[in-house]
């Protein structure tokens, strides 16, 4: 008996333990999509976020790292949200007086209560839900190689035409498998490189450069059909277009701060056409996993 | 037919209920003082009353509750025999201190640590302090839970009851 | 339907005539419901369902060696100072142990601790929401000449779901004197510890260790009044599953803790110190959360009963912390000048806890960095607190305590802030604690206690300053409590912010029954049990607890 006790310890001291010795870096695996498909599937990372949140740049660099690694697959979006840690300071203060939110923000918030679980939180492709879907930063890697190895169902074409404050936006989408179901296309503007207050980890950054910032959804929040027939075959084809004004959607965001956001001063503006970006996303109505993502910048020709 | 069957239900969980309400000792370790495992069902008095205690040197009430009766102890036992026996709910953090605390307080009761409350858990307590009182054959027969002061008369009048 | 009762006859007298124990049946249950309403001198959010809840039922089941039991637990919805994630119904907890010839199983949840927990603790906190409960199989085994083995391998609970790693444990004690058959007076405790967690990930650029093991020995030496209890732990490398360099540590973690004590009948003194470095074991490497901690390094300081002694409580830093503390307790005996007729009761206490010299061990292709072993002097200091209590009955009618403290916090560094945002916070305290007994029954109690606080550097945001609390309770033994408390924040920078936190309580306990209800306004403030703390959000309403056992 006294053997047997003996022999289970040493098997569990032997079997239980990978050190890893240096060099540490060691490329082994993942890589930018390589393969010849015109279409690949794209993965969209939501980064719930706020400039009074030190914890939330980290969360920022990590989708960048995963960036660099995986290529033009990965997307990122960054949603300001929540009264705690998105609201500016008064305007009679010197610093985090931008209003990063806007109303399709609060809404995903609210929806899929985010806040309510602190930041930084994401969600990979909204993968998960209901139980499981606010991934914190250390989870992006993993779930980020889950999506990669699943098929890819639509192919997404965006293309826009800018006419001083006018756009033409037209999404192509087409079916690359035959499929059944609810989906649904959300069009998102961003915004790259606004430089403005944040904290991140012990200091307060004045140049901190906030990178894919919702500004807008363009459809709705939870976006049009792809299309009215339930049975999708492959080499099917949509068509959405969308028109808009863009000092329309910029004084609603300055608006929307003023008189409705919690502790909102109307500072939502100063946007920069030069860095604005478009990104499309189909998603399932039934369990809101979006299946396929697709971005461009804006060309201001 | 029906009303048959009524009695026999009604009159087998009345007796079964009966017999639930004996309360004994669950099979779980304790530690001393002195580092020996104890195990709880080896409690006995020699048939005369013994009171379990919970507590934890951060329990205000707790202290307050055995401070009390540290006064009087000497003469419950004599009257009753009775056999008081205090255990710390103290998990690592303040686990050192209650031998200096037990000390330094004169205490005269036998003290045991439950550091991670598993004694605690098995005897359905959810705050301390919570107060057993066993008869001499060692199962339950009333508890309280808190303590305001004056409660240990309440607690006299219980254990002299057992005497009778 | 005659064939039917004659079969229930015989069942249920078979039942009671057969004399055999049939098993006792306990419980207790716990509901706790508190209303949120708005209030913005606070900023205190009203909760949309107005009034939240927290219930639980635990079961437990017991017939010779045989024990099993359930536990329900309802959170519709949880408490604000609760993880949002304890949301809806649930049974989490349920296991069977049978137990024969010093071997014992338990297959379900359990709880566990090996050592003093610096490698793994498995327990509940129901005031912090903590309940990382294991559910899987859990060994005991007395193998007998004072050897004691414990292993286990389990899954550990987090909410209503389970996390990510699995668990393998193995914990032995041996009393020396029992197992060789020494006659020393003197009491040897060995004790070694091992547990692994496996959890699989991939990443593209590191290598990372799908198990990752822990080890921990122990020493108990007890001779008389003297008691050492020392144990050292080390954990192999656990990175996070990053791709970014800097977040990616391979560094291996260690932990030790010592403590010596001497009690005798009126004296006793505790010395202890512990040092932590990379430390933190997470049932889910890749998650945030003291949800997810699994092991136990509680901070080294008194765990203060009264709220203003209680306003800034340090919480444990596992990644890197060096914490000293000396208590002393003494009695003076009755009769003489200060002891009076009674006597007098001396607690002495004092702790230090600052960090590890340029942050904790962190490996990898670009960094190396080992902290010294003890390094006080130039060391950022996290919490330091020095106090002595006083408890004195002055005749068969009052009683009091009286503590006197100085407790220095950091609270930029202990909050996560931005250093210069509040500062480091050294505040005088005084408290005054006298209860009076009116008749027999009847007592009351009153506290008064003053916090004067002090900012050691300048902050940038207004100081909250100094405090006074009164609280005066009425008691009627054995059933009824009546308090009624007022915190006055008179010192605050912020004059919008210097209010009063009134609170009314009232409770009637009968049996193992107890139920409370209050009402009042509650700061907002950080709630800690040994290190580990929880953000209680300020609260406007009305409060209701019921607690029962049977």
């Amino acid at each position: 008996m006294k053997n047997l006790i003996y022999s289970i310890f040493i098997i569990s001291l032997i079997s239980s333990c990978d050190i890893i010795e240096e060099p540490y870096i060691n490329n082994n695996g993942g890589g930018v999509d390589t393969s010849s498909n015109q279409y690949v599937k794209n993965i969209l990372i939501e980064d719930f976020t706020g400039h009074l949140c030190q914890n939330c740049p980290d969360a920022a660099r990590e989708l960048e790292a995963i960036h660099d690694v995986y290529g033009a697959q990965i997307i990122g979006l960054a949603i300001h949200v929540g009264n705690t840690f998105a609201r500016p300071y008064p305007l009679s203060q010197t610093k985090f007086t931008y209003d990063f939110r806007s109303k399709w923000g609060e809404e995903l918030d609210n929806f899929f209560n985010i806040t309510d679980a602190g930041l930084p939180k994401g969600m990979i492709n909204r993968i998960g839900y209901p139980n499981d879907h606010r991934k914190d930063k250390g989870q992006w890697l993993s779930s980020v190689g889950d999506e990669l190895s699943k098929d890819v169902i639509f192919g997404i074409n965006i293309s826009s035409t800018l006419l001083t404050d006018n756009a033409e936006i037209i999404i192509n989408t087409d079916a690359l498998k035959n499929t059944t179901g609810n989906y649904k296309l959300v069009v998102c503007l961003t915004e790259n490189g606004i430089i403005n207050w944040q904290k991140d980890g012990t200091l307060e950054d004045q140049n901190y450069i906030h990178n894919h910032v919702l500004r807008s959804v363009i459809s709705s929040t939870w976006g049009d059909e792809v299309t009215l027939d339930s049975e999708i075959n492959n080499g099917d084809s949509f068509e959405h277009s969308y028109s808009i004004n863009l000092s329309d959607l910029e004084n609603f965001n300055m608006d929307h701060s003023a008189n409705v956001l919690f502790q909102g001063n109307g500072q939502a503006g100063d946007w920069d056409i030069n860095n604005f970006g478009i990104v499309a996303y189909i998603y399932d109505n039934d369990n809101y996993e979006i299946i396929q993502v697709e971005q461009i910048s804006i060309s201001t020709k | 037919m029906k009303k048959i069957l009524f009695i026999v239900l009604a009159l087998s969980i009345n007796i079964s209920f009966i017999y639930s309400q004996e309360r004994s000792l669950p099979n779980i370790e304790v530690k001393t003082l002195d580092g020996n495992s104890f195990n709880i069902q080896e409690l006995e008095n020699n048939n005369n009353p013994i009171v379990i205690s919970f507590w934890a040197t951060w329990c205000k009430p707790c202290k307050k509750e055995l401070n009390n009766i540290a006064e009087v102890y000497e003469e419950w036992q004599e009257e009753t025999g009775v056999k008081i026996i205090a255990i710390s709910i103290d998990d690592t953090r303040s686990m050192s201190k209650v031998a200096p605390y037990v000390n330094s307080s004169d205490w005269e009761y036998e003290v045991y640590l439950d550091s991670n409350s598993d004694l605690k858990r098995a005897m359905g307590v959810s705050t301390v302090p919570h107060t057993f009182l066993l008869n001499g054959k060692g199962n339950i027969v009333w508890d309280h839970r808190g303590y305001i002061d004056g409660d240990e008369d309440e607690l006299y009048e219980k254990i002299e009851e057992l005497g009778k | 339907m005659k064939k039917n009762v004659i079969i229930l006859g015989l069942l249920f007298s078979y039942l009671f005539t057969n004399g055999q124990d049939l098993g006792e049946i306990h419980g207790d249950f716990n509901l706790n419901l508190q209303s949120y309403l708005e209030d913005a001198s606070i900023n205190a959010v009203a909760a949309d369902e107005v009034i939240r809840n927290n219930s639980y039922l635990n079961i437990l089941f017991t017939r010779n060696n045989f024990t099993a039991g359930v536990r329900y637990e309802s959170y519709l919805n949880a408490l604000l100072d609760y993880d949002d994630d304890f949301k809806g119904n649930g049974i989490p907890y349920r296991f069977a142990t049978y137990s024969t010839s010093g071997l014992e199983i338990t297959a379900g949840n359990f709880y566990e601790q090996f050592g003093s927990g610096l490698i793994f603790r498995s327990y509940e906190e129901k005031g912090l929401g903590i309940d990382n409960a294991m559910d899987g199989i859990r060994l005991k085994y007395k193998i007998g000449n004072g050897i004691n083995l414990k292993t286990f391998i389990a899954k550990s609970r987090t909410y209503f779901t389970y996390a990510d790693g699995i668990f393998r444990g193995i914990d032995a004690e041996i009393d020396l004197n029992q197992a060789m058959n020494l006659t020393s007076k003197t009491k040897y405790i060995l004790g070694g510890s091992f547990v692994s967690r496996y959890q699989q990930r991939s990443n593209p650029l590191f290598e990372l260790p799908q198990n990752v093991g822990l080890y921990a020995g122990r020493l108990n030496l007890i001779n008389g009044g003297w008691n050492y209890f020392g144990e050292y732990a080390y954990k192999i490398n656990d990175p996070l599953n990053s791709i970014q360099q800097e977040n990616v540590n391979y560094a291996s973690g260690s932990a030790f803790t010592s403590s010596l004590t001497y009690s005798k009948k009126g004296f006793g003194i505790t010395a202890e110190i512990h040092r932590a470095d990379n430390m933190l074991l997470l049932s889910d490497r890749d998650r945030i959360g003291k949800a997810y901690i699994l092991n136990y390094i509680p901070t080294l300081s008194k765990p203060h009963a009264y709220s203003l002694l209680a306003l800034y409580p340090c919480a444990t830093q596992a990644m890197g912390e060096l914490g000293f503390q000396l208590d002393i307790f003494y009695k003076i005996n009755k009769g003489t000048l200060l002891g009076g007729r009674y006597g007098t009761k001396l607690n002495f206490n004092v702790s230090r806890i600052n960090g590890l010299n340029s942050g904790n061990s962190f490996l990898n292709d670009n960094q190396d960095h080992t902290p010294i072993l003890i390094s006080v002097i130039d060391e950022e200091l996290y919490y330091s607190d020095i106090n002595l209590e006083i408890n004195k009955k002055l005749n068969k009618k009052v009683r009091y305590n009286l503590v006197v403290a100085n407790q220095t916090y950091n609270k930029d560094f202990l909050e996560g802030k931005t250093p210069g945002e509040y500062g480091v916070i050294n505040s005088t305290i005084g408290v005054l604690d006298i209860s009076y007994k009116i008749k027999k029954g009847h007592s009351i109690r009153m506290e008064l206690q003053t916090l004067m606080a002090k900012q050691l550097e300048t902050a940038s945001k207004k100081e909250e300053g100094d405090w006074v609390m009164g609280l005066a309770e009425y008691t009627i033994s054995p059933n009824w409590f009546f308090a009624v408390q007022d915190m006055y924040n008179y010192g605050n920078e912020d004059v919008s912010k210097q209010l009063h936190y009134i609170n009314l309580n009232v409770g009637f306990i009968k049996g193992a029954n107890r139920f409370e209800i209050g009402y009042g306004k509650k700061r907002e403030g950080i709630f800690c049990v040994g290190g580990v703390c929880k953000l209680v959000p300020s609260s406007n309403g009305l409060n209701f607890n019921i607690t029962s056992s049977f």
